[in-house]
């Protein structure tokens, strides 16, 4: 009785949400092509019509995906509900073109716009070589102590984050869930946004940029540490518990050893990352080579623009490659 | 003789549902070597790991060398483990160190955390891990990665840990299955010895017939959880043995 109301809820909302989307998509058609007005309140009324004639009628696409109906064998193209998704893939990519203001003719007549930016990229001012390098040290020093502060942290929160380590308990569970909550919100907030909170608060400069790094490497590293702990063998945390240890040196003995060099890979791979956001954060108020490119475009120039983006792709590049090597080494471990 | 081990009407129940264990009444003599024996699934993993509290039983009572296991927890539990070495048909052992260090690991449960913690053992405890691998023939393989040593080689090291633990008792979850005949012999042999001449007592699941009657001194076997037969080897006929592994089995030899 309880899961046949929640199926009915699912095929309710499920269908409410795709009718009142596709009319909202219809309506912005309307409005744009021909100044046609409506009060928003007949979308939502519109659409709790349609939803209920067409899920009581059985041929929606709620019905569909939760309730198989009689009409399950049919091939899609001969039923309502697949015809309803291909209009609404259809208005979907009308919408999307109007709203990102898709204009291929401008693409192809006005690269002359660009000429400026391209030809500071061939011709670059080496005579800034000293002040841009000095800003790129910045930038990789930044990534690095971001990553290295980042470590500790990550490393005891990733045994509390791992399923298999966390006892079965309302603590275990609680501590489990919390943490891997938190580490998803701070990951899914990007760095560049920290980065704004952060020159805020300490000031515009590398420290900003470098805390803002932190944060977002303290929820991906703990995620991916704990993820690995997740995959460990199992048999030597059973054979080090038969010995008499207590959790900690289960934890040592038997958990350590199995995670400590692929650590060190997503740790190295991490540092890679910082490296490239590290520019994107210098934009926001973060320092480094980021905030004198975005100095330099501001004033338009494009020469300066053109050596920085040439230094930071060498970076990256090197970085890029170094890392990859020491995990492959890392890995045969 | 006593009775080291002690089980009384000894149930457990998964979380999934399944009833692993039904009742089982088991009492192992000090000094014996007890075969169990039985299909895949019928309990004889779950039960050896009651028996050192690695699963935790639904009901019934478990008394090893007169403690209960059971109720045990915290210093007791830890204390009562370290009597029971553990040999699994995996090894499980730690794969990227070394022997001498998954040796040194069986003394885990004597040490102090702070010792453990920076890795400082005792000198008596290195000379113990040398001579427990030499006392398996691997005395040369000490400074080598486990993960470079060969089946045979590793299950010896996960043995010489085991003795590491001066255990009274060796539970040894299907030691020889994942090795070939001739190794598997030999992993035997040491089991044997350590069971004859240091008096141990081995409860260990097969599913060799001709291991069980050549090292065994006791067998017991188990079927969906409760035990079908218990007696010497020697009474292990056919007829036995077709009712242990149902009717279209075939004994297999090794020797």
């Amino acid at each position: 009785m309880k899961n046949n109301l929640k199926i009915t809820l699912k095929t309710f909302f499920t269908d409410l949400l795709f009718w009142i989307y596709l009319l909202g998509c219809l309506y912005y058609l309307f409005n744009y092509w021909f100044g046609f007005e409506l009060e928003n309140i007949y979308l939502l009324v519109g659409g709790l019509i349609l939803t209920l004639l067409f899920m009581l009628s059985g041929i929606s696409l709620g019905r569909k995906l939760f309730l198989p109906s009689r009409f399950t064998e049919l091939k899609w193209s001969r039923t309502f509900w697949g015809w309803s998704v291909i209009l609404l893939l259809i208005v979907t990519f009308f919408v999307g073109w109007y709203l990102v203001e898709v204009n291929p003719y401008k693409f192809f007549t006005k690269f002359g716009n660009a000429r400026g930016i391209m030809s500071g990229l061939f011709n670059p001012n080496f005579d800034i070589l000293s002040m841009s390098l000095k800003a790129l040290t910045e930038t990789i020093y930044l990534a690095l102590l971001a990553t290295l502060f980042a470590i500790p942290f990550a490393f005891i929160l990733s045994f509390f984050a791992a399923r298999n380590l966390m006892p079965k308990t309302l603590l275990g569970n609680t501590v489990y869930v919390a943490i891997r909550t938190f580490a998803t919100l701070f990951r899914s907030i990007e760095a560049i946004v920290w980065a704004i909170i952060f020159s805020v608060w300490v000031g515009i400069g590398p420290f900003a940029g470098m805390l803002a790094l932190m944060i977002h490497s303290i929820a991906a590293l703990t995620k991916l540490y704990s993820e690995q702990i997740e995959n460990i063998d199992d048999g030597p945390v059973e054979a080090i518990k038969a010995t008499g240890a207590n959790t900690l040196q289960v934890w040592v003995f038997a958990v350590i050893p199995q995670i400590i060099s692929p650590y060190l890979a997503f740790t190295i791979y991490r540092w890679d990352i910082n490296v490239r956001m590290a520019t994107i954060v210098g934009f926001v108020g973060g320092g480094g080579i980021g905030l004198l490119l975005l100095q330099q475009q501001q004033l338009l120039r494009w020469q300066n623009v053109g050596l920085i983006i040439w230094l930071i792709a060498a970076v990256v590049w090197i970085m890029d490659m170094t890392s990859a090597k020491i995990r492959e080494k890392l890995i045969e471990m | 003789m006593k009775n080291i081990i002690e089980t009384r009407d000894l149930h457990k129940v998964y979380a999934s549902g399944i009833h692993a264990l039904k009742g089982i009444n088991l009492e192992v003599k000090e000094g014996e070597f007890c075969i169990l024996l039985g299909l895949s699934g019928s309990g004889k993993s779950t039960l050896l790991r009651c028996l050192n509290k690695l699963i935790d039983s639904t009901s019934g009572e478990i008394n090893i060398d007169g403690e209960n296991v059971v109720t045990a927890s915290g210093y007791t539990l830890r204390r009562i483990r370290r009597q029971i070495g553990m040999i699994f048909q995996q090894f499980n052992l730690i794969k990227n160190v070394t022997a001498l260090t998954n040796v040194l690991s069986g003394k885990l449960g004597y040490v102090s955390l702070g010792h453990s913690l920076t890795f400082s053992y005792h000198k008596e405890d290195i000379d113990a891990a040398h001579e427990n691998l030499k006392r398996v023939g691997l005395l040369n393989f000490a400074n080598k990665k486990v993960k470079n040593l060969s089946g045979g080689q590793q299950q010896r090291v996960a043995i010489a840990r085991a003795l590491m633990q001066d255990p009274k008792v060796i539970l040894a979850d299907e030691p020889v299955a994942s090795l070939d005949p001739a190794t598997a012999d030999t992993v035997m042999k040491y089991l044997g010895e350590l069971n004859r001449k240091d008096n141990m007592t081995v409860i260990c699941s097969l599913h060799f017939l001709s291991l069980a009657r050549k090292y065994g001194t006791r067998v017991v076997a188990l079927k969906d959880g409760k035990i079908v037969f218990e007696g010497s080897p020697k009474e292990l006929d056919e007829r036995k043995f077709k009712e242990i592994y149902g009717e279209d089995a075939e004994e297999v030899e090794i020797r």
